[in-house]
């Protein structure tokens, strides 16, 4: 019955949507002021999307969520709010880059970020760069990266906004965030306080999720000041303090927590004069964590890595047509853990990049990097890229690249099992990408290739212990579509935002599909507004997933594919030029699907969210 | 243009109008009769149990799941028997009772047990070793169940990971092999009076078997923890207890680097794994077996036992299904391979 209603739904909008001609010509892609340049110059190759604070107001819950309905990516998640772990185009959690203002924020400890120890927020957009980045992101951009950017306005303002919500399982989430600004000058100031007992049902059973309680608190300062009319400096603040308790499974029951305390400066000076910008980069990371087995108990083993990062970045406009860039980046790394010692590693990187833009229809990249690592060599990266366009609203891109994921610290001094022999990742990609962009539509299909070899993998050795080794090859190749369609007529707004992907991704010498890779992944948005009113639909399918690598199916091989949809509505109270009241209310999972996302650990029931969001 | 948008659009909706194929996740029909063949437990996750007939023609695997269409919890640690019933161990607190030959749950044994590894019998007692908190090296205990009630009626305090257990003439054995530490004790339990012995062997002792002789044959791993500084290696050995009054009759100890860790024994012979070479120890060897008896070809061996001429081992696989390995232990050929669940160890007879 459902999904007769959503085909019905779809068909209605898509045929609205279609019989309208075009009436207008707003502008639907905005230009984007992006502190990471490297993402608007160097990228002109590669699919590149962009979540606006549009899109981020409505999500109001994690990150994780944010993703799953609005990209292509696949998230693996242990139960809501618990770890989250990315696939990205088919490959893992640690070949995801995440990236915050310009910055690699990866664990060195596990090679990932966690997606829900993330808050969006206080962050102003999130950019979804599909495809091999470890030239501009280091280690670990092999699948995509994952941008978080704080936008800093200049200009005489002050604007303030209290968002809170109150929804099922007694969650609260707190936020305030406070804009000022002058010619020059510019300070942002974010708050966020997330608080949830997470004691959803478990879906077809008699059970709840009883050690799913979470509570993060997040700190956001983003300061700018233009010291001269060449010179800008800016700081970049992230706290992050967090605790939750580790859902159990369908099966066995959980006592764990889990603290985590992460802290991110960063301080930025950029001086630009006609044909040169220079940037200088200073940032001091730190993340720790305890893990506590038995969350009343006073046991516990902890992990913690403090991180100094120098950066420079050179821009120089040779011509018109062309640009060279220097990047040198120096990383330091220390760690200390209960079951990894004190492990330190320093990274030197060189990276040169060329973009040459012959005319106004051909852009060209030429990228070049070297790593130099204390405890391995790394390989020399490069990427190619190039885009074209064929007509004014049809645009070809095609990408090749080296990328690569370095051993990390678990992996290299993990006790017992860790190896110091590893060497990393390494992996070539293409991509071919066709962008359609005509007045009211866009359509981005691309297909991919990436192969990786030296893959790292845990396996049990013959003296008892888990240890990894570089054994695994794998393969993937597929295809992603994304869908836009907006329609104006009159004061009727109509938005269809959609993903598809098609991913195969192989255990190079068994050909098996790998684990927690499905095959068809799709999500679609439709947004309508009216004058004050605004209603949305928001829709995921995933495909079904292989559990083992046997490729087999049935409950203890694979879990079932699973469609889940969300619904919301919002209502402008009132709008005045300095003050704005919206009330918001969404339900998730709309339809109580039954899913997982991992295995046995269940994923929420239909669920309610209210938000109040004032700005002033 | 409008071609390809249409054909977008159709796209999307075909892959959101996909209809799950539901068949593969039902239970598969239970045979029903797991008398006369081998069980094989998977660690999992998930965890699961799997059965071959004595005469390899009949094979199933998740049989618990098939019978009683839900799962076990993770990990699997172990199985016991006792008259007509099974007794399945999961380290994350819960004992699951069932028939042992149709598999049908009967009841669960979940309240006062927390970390727990291995059972053994007495009466309608059962005991079952617990590392409590496996953090703390204080709280280990082995914990006495009361076999009509189904409740732990009591605990009894002992040293650091206490692994497996063994019932002899009113007496609980059992081999600390340390949990997340290393411990070197056995642990002799009264079942009378609840009265506490020890005796200090190489360090990780695991497998107990009693001897033709009556002797206490215990194999102890060594210590080999490479990643200390300085590292601790210890050695392993192969220690024979005389009963009687405890003391240690021969010390078979391994050449430095030797870390043996599984064992099973039949009548006179102790048979273990060495870097995928079969040994044969008799009862009366002063000296451990310098040339194999024959090789095997596994990834990675985690359980393995003995029965007539067979012996039977574990090839685990934590990713994928494992598989039970069948050789003939007069001619070292492999007689038979079944696929098993996912992290299969210990191999039982029913």
């Amino acid at each position: 019955m459902k999904k007769t209603i959503i085909l019905l739904l779809t068909i209605c909008f898509s045929v609205v949507a279609f019989a309208q001609t075009p009436k207008d010509s707003v502008q639907y892609l905005d230009q984007v002021v992006l502190n990471d340049v490297k993402l608007n110059q160097n990228a002109a190759g590669f699919k590149v999307v962009v979540l606006k604070d549009s899109v981020l107001d409505k999500n109001t819950s994690t990150f994780t969520d944010l993703l799953r309905f609005n990209s292509n990516i696949y998230f693996k998640e242990n139960g809501y709010g618990m770890v989250s772990s990315p696939s990205f185009r088919g490959t893992n959690a640690a070949q995801t880059a995440v990236i915050w203002n310009g910055i690699s924020i990866n664990s060195i400890l596990n090679g990932q970020t966690d997606f829900n120890l993330i808050n969006t927020n206080n962050i102003n957009q999130v950019v979804i760069r599909n495809g091999g980045g470890s030239v501009q992101y280091g280690s670990g951009a092999i699948g995509g990266s994952i941008h978080l950017d704080n936008t800093l306005n200049f200009g005489s303002h002050f604007t303030n906004a209290i968002k809170l919500n109150y929804g099922s399982f007694d969650t609260k989430n707190l936020s305030f965030v406070s804009d000022y600004g002058n010619d020059n000058l510019a300070v942002n100031i974010g708050v966020n306080y997330i608080d949830s007992d997470n004691d959803y049902k478990f879906l077809g059973t008699d059970q709840v999720n009883t050690n799913g309680a979470f509570d993060n608190l997040s700190l956001n300062l983003n300061f700018g000041y233009f010291i001269s009319q060449k010179d800008v400096l800016k700081l970049y603040h992230q706290s992050f303090l967090g605790e939750r308790a580790f859902s159990g499974t369908t099966v066995t029951p959980s006592n764990s927590k889990y603290v985590d305390q992460n802290f991110r400066t960063m301080l930025e000076w950029s001086r630009s004069s006609g044909s040169y910008k220079s940037i200088v980069k200073v940032a001091h990371l730190e993340e720790n964590f305890e893990y506590y087995q038995n969350k009343n108990s006073e046991f516990f083993t902890f992990g913690k890595v403090s991180t100094l990062l120098l950066k420079h970045d050179f821009n120089y406009k040779l011509s018109k047509t062309l640009t060279l860039k220097s990047i040198l980046d120096y990383n330091n790394y220390k760690g200390e853990g209960s079951s990894f010692g004190t492990p330190k590693r320093s990274v030197f990187s060189a990276t040169g990049l060329m973009q040459y833009d012959p005319s106004t229809k051909l852009s060209l990249g030429f990228n070049l990097r070297q790593d130099v690592t204390t405890d391995f060599k790394s390989p020399l990266l490069f990427s190619i890229d190039g885009a074209y366009n064929i007509t004014d609203f049809y645009k070809i891109k095609l990408n090749g690249s080296k990328n690569f994921r370095a051993p990390t610290f678990n992996d290299l001094f993990w006790q017992p099992g860790g190896n110091l022999d590893l060497i990393p990742e390494s992996s070539y990609q293409l991509d071919l990408g066709h962008v359609v962009n005509y007045k009211w539509f866009q359509l981005q299909l691309n297909t991919f290739y990436i192969s990786t070899k030296d893959q790292i993998q845990w396996t049990p050795n013959s003296s008892g212990f888990w240890g990894p080794e570089n054994v695994a090859k794998t393969h993937s190749y597929g295809l992603e579509a994304g869908l836009n369609v907006t329609k104006y007529f009159n004061k009727h707004q109509l938005k269809f935002t959609s993903n598809y992907s098609y991913t195969v991704s192989e255990n190079a010498e068994t050909n098996k599909q790998l684990i927690y890779v499905p095959f068809h992944k799709a999500n679609a948005s439709i947004a309508y507004s009216f004058s004050k009113f605004l209603m949305y639909y928001q829709h995921l399918f995933a495909g079904s997933v292989f559990t083992t690598k046997d490729n087999l199916k049935g409950p203890f091989y694979s879990l079932k594919a699973y469609d889940v949809a969300n619904l919301g509505f919002n209502y402008k109270v009132f709008k005045t030029t300095e003050k704005q009241l919206d009330l918001g209310i969404k339900v998730n999972n709309v339809f109580n699907e039954i899913y997982q996302n991992v295995a046995f650990r269940p994923m929420p029931n239909r669920n309610f969210n209210i938000q109040l969001h004032y700005k002033f | 243009m409008k071609k390809i948008i249409y054909s977008i659009v159709t796209l999307s909706l075909l892959v959101f109008s996909c209809t799950n194929d539901d068949d593969t996740f039902m239970s598969a029909e239970p045979l029903g009769a797991y008398e006369n063949g081998i069980l094989v437990i998977g660690e999992g996750g998930p965890s699961s149990v799997s059965y071959v007939s004595n005469d390899f023609a009949t094979t199933e695997n998740q049989v618990y799941f098939n019978v009683n269409d839900e799962n076990l919890g993770v990990y699997l640690q172990s199985l016991g028997f006792n008259d007509d019933k099974a007794y399945i161990v999961v380290d994350a607190g819960t004992i699951t009772v069932v028939n042992r030959y149709t598999f049908e749950k009967l009841g669960t044994i979940s309240t006062g047990l927390m970390t727990p590894r291995f059972i053994a019998f007495n009466g309608d007692t059962a005991y079952v070793s617990d590392w409590a908190d496996p953090f703390d090296s204080t709280d280990d205990y082995v914990a006495v169940v009361d076999l009509n009630s189904n409740t732990v009626t009591s605990t009894i305090a002992v040293t650091e990971g206490p692994e497996q257990v063994l019932v002899n003439a009113n007496k609980l054995y059992v081999s600390h092999k340390g949990g997340y530490n290393v411990n070197n004790v056995i642990s002799v339990i009264n079942t009378s009076d609840s009265t506490l012995e020890t005796i200090t062997v190489n360090d990780v002792p695991d497998e107990m078997f009693i001897d033709n002789q009556g002797h206490l044959l215990v194999l102890n791993a060594g210590a080999n923890q490479s990643w200390l500084s300085p590292p601790v290696e210890t050695e392993a050995s192969i220690t024979r207890i005389n009963l009687s009054d405890n003391s240690i009759i021969t010390n078979l100890e391994f050449p430095a680097g030797q870390h043996p860790s599984l064992m099973t024994y039949q009548n006179g012979m102790a048979y273990y794994i060495l870097n995928n070479q079969v040994f044969g120890l008799e009862d009366a060897a002063t000296v451990l077996p310098t040339t194999p008896m024959f090789s095997i070809l596994t990834g990675y061996s985690y359980g393995l036992s003995v029965r007539e001429n067979q012996l039977f081992v574990s090839d685990a696989s934590f990713t994928g299904n494992s598989t039970l390995l069948v050789y003939d232990l007069t001619t070292g050929a492999e007689t038979g391979a079944f696929t098993t669940g996912v992290g299969a160890s210990k191999i039982y007879f029913n």
